[in-house]
């Protein structure tokens, strides 16, 4: 944001006291290729996922696999916080979801390809242990067998 | 842990505050409300920008890297937040039968759906828009303290769990509808006439009310996510 000067105290209160995960450094993988060599996919946590696929419950630390050919009329989202906004979703799932803007891209020559999937966790986790643990390193696994280069991480 | 995997990520970030103590390996801070990462619905040429620049932090060759979206791509005219119920007072005049008002949103909301080429919010309940008086009539029950259950719930979805989703699709259903009515209306405007002047506002003012009333913090968060 929400630049947190623009919020309510109470918003603000609750966004400087929510558990973030302290790191002091993180891994880095040097990208070796030009974008337009690249595979690419979003991994969001905007609680996305196809319809008729099994819905997200708070604090659901498992994911959803979206195939990256899904049209974006088969997207809903059961992450449904009343802390956000959810018209600009309704009007357009780029804004948290940009699958359509990437596809421009590609077909402009500035990106290689999609990989087959994206992956989709719950947002405003409190509680991170699982995703770490396991489906973290579940969905990175996968990615990688995929020959995906680059993952877009996304919010909502 | 996608990077462990050896997958170069990037990131866009909506709280700058807490990025700097998670430090992603790249990470663009937007200064935009959440629901609105990439900027505004509909403005592509806004999204590639934020997507370039999200894309561009791969050319960094150390980490981890926290860069601000430059100054002249945002708006600046976006609200914080949506205004909650809790913020907006009812009108006097409410409209008492809310079956008939969603049968009328609904007609709105049909329209919405070939405007849109069938893309909706609405479903998670798994009760068709068609029969969806039905979802109204169990919350109302549920609002007056009966005790109600539908068919449709799912044996491993718990009652509360099924009430939000239920209230969720109502809100869909009137807020897409509402799109249709007046299509340039932004979440703000919506909200204040979803809580103010409908009368499923109301209803899920006193379906908050009774989930909020209870000692199972289950239902209290149920009741969160209804309304504040």
């Amino acid at each position: 944001m929400p630049r947190l000067d623009r919020l309510s105290q109470i918003a603000r209160n609750n966004l400087l006291t929510f558990p973030a995960q302290v790191n002091e450094t993180a891994p880095f993988v040097r990208l070796t290729k030009p974008l337009a060599a690249c595979r690419l996919a979003i991994v969001t946590t905007a609680g996305l996922h196809r319809r008729g696929d099994r819905l997200f419950t708070p604090g659901d630390q498992s994911y959803r696999v979206i195939p990256s050919d899904t049209p974006t009329i088969d997207i809903i989202q059961s992450h449904t916080s009343i802390g956000f906004d959810r018209v600009p979703t309704m009007r357009d799932v780029n804004i948290s979801f940009p699958i359509d803007r990437l596809r421009e891209l590609i077909a402009r020559g500035e990106l290689g390809e999609l990989g087959p999937s994206c992956y989709s966790f719950m947002g405003a986790q409190r509680e991170v242990a699982r995703i770490e643990s396991e489906t973290g390193p579940e969905v990175g696994r996968r990615l990688r067998d995929e020959g995906v280069d680059i993952a877009l991480i996304t919010p909502t | 842990m996608l990077e462990q995997a050896g997958v170069s990520t990037t990131s866009i970030s909506l709280v700058r505050e807490h990025t700097e103590k998670v430090k992603p390996p790249r990470a663009l801070f937007v200064p935009f409300p959440f629901g609105m990462a990439f900027g505004r619905p509909d403005d592509a040429e806004l999204q590639h920008r934020v997507l370039r620049a999200a894309l561009d932090l791969l050319a960094e060759t150390t980490g981890p890297v926290l860069r601000d979206l430059p100054a002249e791509l945002d708006p600046g005219d976006q609200p914080g937040a949506p205004p909650q119920a809790s913020g907006i007072t009812p009108a006097t005049q409410i409209p008492d039968d809310v079956a008939m008002e969603t049968t009328q949103m609904r007609r709105y909301h049909e329209r919405w759906l070939e405007k849109s080429g069938g893309r909706t919010h609405f479903g998670l309940a798994g009760i068709p828009a068609t029969r969806f008086r039905g979802a109204v009539r169990f919350l109302e029950g549920f609002a007056e303290g009966q005790d109600v259950d539908m068919p449709e719930r799912p044996a491993d979805v718990p009652l509360p769990n099924f009430i939000r989703y239920c209230a969720d699709d109502l809100k869909a259903l009137y807020f897409e509808g509402h799109l249709v009515m007046k299509p340039a209306a932004g979440g703000e405007e919506i909200a204040r006439w979803f809580w103010g002047e409908t009368g499923a506002g109301r209803l899920l003012r006193r379906v908050r009310d009774r989930l909020d009333a209870s000692t199972d913090p289950r239902w209290k968060a149920a009741a969160f996510g209804v309304a504040r």
